[in-house]
């Protein structure tokens, strides 16, 4: 980022913050005592002493007991995560809204009608549909949760309790009957029970579809300030400094660009923001107009809101058995798969569609959860490389899940990063060894020690919606790769926490182009700092993901974190 | 409703083009795909942003927001599409997008897959596709052998079709190239009302065979006009058992009701209900229309479209009328 003005003004006196500890994870000065900030930017870390020979400053003790690192740097989440907080979480992990309310994990069918009842009891609008989101049936084996159990809670109120794969929705009885589905119905992905009658759970877009209103409603939240706010307000409680949302159809729409400008040009927004233009979902555009708008919006970015990559996505989810993976495919796929997952992007095409971003020197960053698609993708970077020889373009394998050693030895060679979605290891591992890809494969996913020892640039990521925001939580993953049952998933695969700590600050930065002004404590760089109130180099590797947050520094301005517990 | 699909370069989009062209009908299109929407542009009457106003009236937009918002896109037109073409991307799978003609209005009339004739076998064992190209192959009702003119010869062309068979062996097949597949065979003959005097233009026989106004002339069509109930055994076994040359079949009966079925007073009038009758592939429906509808007819008759030369002239009638 090119600063928009110095650093310092000299008219005010500079800041000297001394902390427990400055972790910098500049390699050249590991640590520091205290960091000094003018402006906004990061005059320099050392002791009190040293820093105050640059003249003229005043010291505030504020951050005296905390530990200060370079401000986390989430390098694949999506701002839905700020726009489902209109709905009800009733997902079976404990998870805190960006108001920094904690909402425990809803364990039995019984705690989510519960929810659900209290919700429909605060609604204040008869007219309103109410809407869920995070229900994970995989964790209830045995039971279902079906309409009639919806209406002893909801009753007349239409209600729409979405899936957290996102491929299946469960509604109420009003809600049926408003979209007029009954026995006549004839779509499959209408569910129905022993009595044959339909029990409320529509499957997949073509199920899912015939209540769209509904879903239009739950989208539609993800359009709004209010959705952009809660995003970075739920980045800073985490102590993130900068966000993506990494692959979004809006910035075609000047209606949508002008609310990311306005919402990060307002001084008090707490975090900056990425974004990353993308053709998904169907959305049309020649991939050479689109790099010339990405080009384009390079000119309008400011400090806090930034341009210049964009998604690309290959395949589908291993969790969805769509994405691809190499032979032997699935371990133990549901009846009547096909086989394999599926491509949402023709691997013919992929060079082709590349080749505009990389000429007009985008970055691409590329979903690939499964190796087939890491070598497509790897197969594009390749031939567009021989066509238009590029220095240092950082495209990127996001998800990056079964990606092999010999692909990751290929990617170091081209110049290409990883972003690993380590989150997966805690949330889906269990499933992933016992059904989707056995334990090999199981033990050998998500290799962030394989990407390192390749020398790979990785991140890791939540993928925020999909896991909850929080870097402390990917990078406990990425060192302990502990399951929800406790399991450790392919030890040899962990990293040490300070590999884990450049993740989730310079590697990710780096693979954003960003590294130059953020991703490390340095002077010059921005001071974006993640506060926290214990030292992640000195607890317990397990006990990483429960250091709290204090909140953040953003371009030398306190952010605290908002958390107030139910 | 009708769903386009086949792999890239299948020609997909010419058979969109072709159909905006040839087609009476008003017809809408949504465009499932990350590329561009390639209508020709003198099909088009109007642009706003990724949304196209066609030259017949209709929408043409994409699947951006899904589904739901498309198709209220498309019934937001001035003018109201008879006929909704829905096309696939070209990794996508047909038959999911099919299970969209459940949505209330929509009927499916059938899954139409391209073929590109050259490069089909090629794609068919890509280390990358092979699944993805014998997937969509095996979804088609109706097939089309696109650009059969690239083929050195008919024999290359019959041993192509007849791999295909393997694959896709429930579907109606047909050979084109540029696409140029005449719309009676691609949404069926339509023996109602006037629109049996399209297929018939100067007929005064409407038993006698006629061939089509096609492109390529490969196909032709005969019509029954029935003036009398059909015993629904007589139905059923017209539909179950197609010859493989037959493209498409299309109907308005009378007859009694599946439950009444070979009794005798079922070919009585006042105990028949009208019923539409399709067929192309392995896809055969008997849909009762409801008393009174706007689709009642002014006219009994079932068509068929078959290779020319295929079919003996009375074979229809010998099905219906002197088995009836």
């Amino acid at each position: 980022m090119e600063p928009q003005t110095a650093g310092s003004t000299n008219d005010e006196p500079f800041v000297i913050y001394p902390a427990r500890r400055v972790i910098t994870i500049n390699p050249a000065f590991p640590f520091g005592d205290a960091v000094a900030v003018s402006g906004d930017r990061i005059l320099g870390v050392g002791s009190t002493d040293e820093l105050a020979s640059w003249g003229d400053h005043r010291v505030d003790r504020r951050f005296a007991e905390h530990v200060l690192m370079p401000g986390f740097i989430e390098a694949h989440c999506h701002v839905m995560s700020g726009g489902l907080w209109n709905s009800t979480y009733v997902g079976y992990f404990d998870r805190r809204d960006p108001q920094g309310q904690l909402w425990p994990g809803c364990t039995s069918i019984d705690d989510v009608l519960e929810r659900l009842g209290k919700a429909a009891a605060d609604m204040t609008d008869d007219s309103q549909t109410l809407l869920a989101w995070g229900l994970d049936p995989i964790y209830f084996p045995g039971e279902r949760l079906v309409a009639r159990h919806l209406d002893t809670v909801t009753g007349d109120r239409p209600t729409l309790v979405l899936h957290a794969s996102g491929h299946l929705a469960t509604i109420n009885t009003a809600l049926m009957e408003r979209c007029g589905i009954d026995e006549t119905a004839t779509s499959p992905g209408v569910a129905r029970g022993g009595d044959g009658l339909p029990n409320g759970e529509l499957h997949e877009p073509a199920g899912m579809m015939l209540a769209a209103d509904a879903f239009i409603d739950m989208m539609n939240a993800n359009r709004t300030e209010q959705a952009r706010w809660r995003y970075a307000n739920e980045a800073r409680n985490a102590g993130h400094t900068l966000l993506t949302d990494l692959g979004t159809t809006q910035l075609w729409d000047p209606e949508q660009l002008g609310s990311w400008k306005k919402v990060t040009s307002d001084p008090a927004y707490p975090a900056r923001v990425m974004v990353a233009m993308s053709n998904l979902f169907g959305a049309t555009a020649d991939p050479a107009e689109l790099a010339e708008l990405c080009v384009q919006l390079k000119n309008e970015q400011t400090d806090k809101l930034r341009f210049g990559i964009v998604k690309l996505i290959l395949d589908g989810s291993i969790q969805g058995f769509t994405a691809r993976i190499s032979w032997p495919h699935y371990y133990k796929p549901p009846p009547g798969h096909i086989g394999n997952g599926m491509w949402l992007t023709a691997p013919d095409q992929m060079a082709d569609l590349v080749e505009p971003y990389h000429r007009a020197g985008l970055t691409v960053h590329c979903h690939c959860n499964g190796d087939e698609a890491t070598e497509v993708f790897v197969d594009a970077v390749e031939q567009v490389l021989e066509r238009h020889p590029r220095w240092d373009h950082r495209h990127t394998v996001q998800h990056c899940q079964l990606t092999t050693p010999d692909q990751y030895r290929r990617m170091a060679a081209l110049g290409m990063c990883a972003n690993i979605f380590s989150n997966h290891i805690y949330y889906w591992g269990d499933q992933h060894r016992d059904v989707t890809v056995g334990p090999e494969r199981a033990a050998r996913m998500d290799a962030c020690r394989t990407a390192l020892d390749s020398g790979v640039s990785f991140s890791v990521h939540s993928d925020s919606p999909i896991t909850p925001l929080g870097h402390l939580h990917t990078a406990w993953c990425a060192v302990n790769r502990v399951t929800a049952s406790g399991r450790v998933l392919g030890p040899d695969e962990r990293i040490g926490v300070a590999d884990a700590l450049r993740a989730i600050t310079i590697e990710a930065a780096r693979q954003l182009k960003l590294d130059g002004d953020i991703g490390s404590i340095e002077a010059g760089k921005l001071a974006d700092f993640a506060v926290l109130d214990d030292d992640p180099l000195e607890v317990d590797p397990m006990a990483l993901r429960d250091i709290g947050v204090w909140g953040t520094v953003l371009g030398g301005v306190p952010q605290p974190a908002e958390i107030s517990d139910v | 409703m009708t769903v386009i699909g086949g792999y890239l370069g299948a020609g997909k989009t010419t058979l969109v083009n072709h159909v905006l062209r040839s087609s009476d009908e008003r017809v809408a299109v949504i465009v499932n795909d990350f590329g561009e929407i390639s209508i020709d542009e003198d099909l088009i009457a109007a642009a706003e942003g990724d949304k196209l106003t066609l030259a017949n009236g209709c929408i043409c937009c994409t699947l951006a927001d899904g589904f739901a918002v498309a198709l209220n896109t498309v019934r937001s037109a001035e003018v109201p599409p008879e006929r909704l073409l829905i096309e696939a991307s070209g990794v996508a799978d047909p038959a999911q997008i099919a299970a969209y003609g459940h949505t209330p209005g929509l009927r499916l009339d059938a899954v139409v897959v391209l073929a590109d004739a050259e490069q089909v076998r090629r794609q068919a064992s890509d280390r990358w596709v092979a699944d993805t190209v014998r997937m969509q192959l095996a979804a088609a009702d109706l097939l089309v052998v696109n650009k059969i003119d690239l083929l050195s010869d008919a024999d290359a062309a019959d041993a192509l079709c007849n791999w295909l068979t393997g694959i896709a062996s429930t579907a109606a097949m047909v050979r084109a190239s540029r696409a140029a597949v005449p719309v009676e065979v691609l949404f069926g003959p339509q023996p109602e009302g006037d629109a049996v005097n399209t297929l018939d233009r100067s007929a005064p026989d409407p038993n006698a065979a006629r061939s089509l106004p096609a492109a390529e002339d490969l196909f032709e069509s005969q019509t029954v006009v029935l003036d009398a109930p059909v015993p629904m055994p007589v139905i059923e076994a017209l539909l179950a058992d197609l010859p493989e040359n037959v493209a498409r079949l299309k109907g308005l009966v009378q007859a009694a009701p599946p439950a009444a079925a070979g009794d005798a007073r079922g070919t009585e009038a006042a105990d028949t209900t009208a019923y539409l009758i399709e067929a192309v592939g392995a896809r055969a429906s008997i849909t009762p229309l409801a008393p009174g509808s706007d689709e009642s007819p002014r006219q009994w008759a079932v068509s068929v479209i078959a290779y020319k030369g295929s079919l003996p002239s009375d074979w229809l009638s010998e099905r219906l009328v002197r088995r009836g």
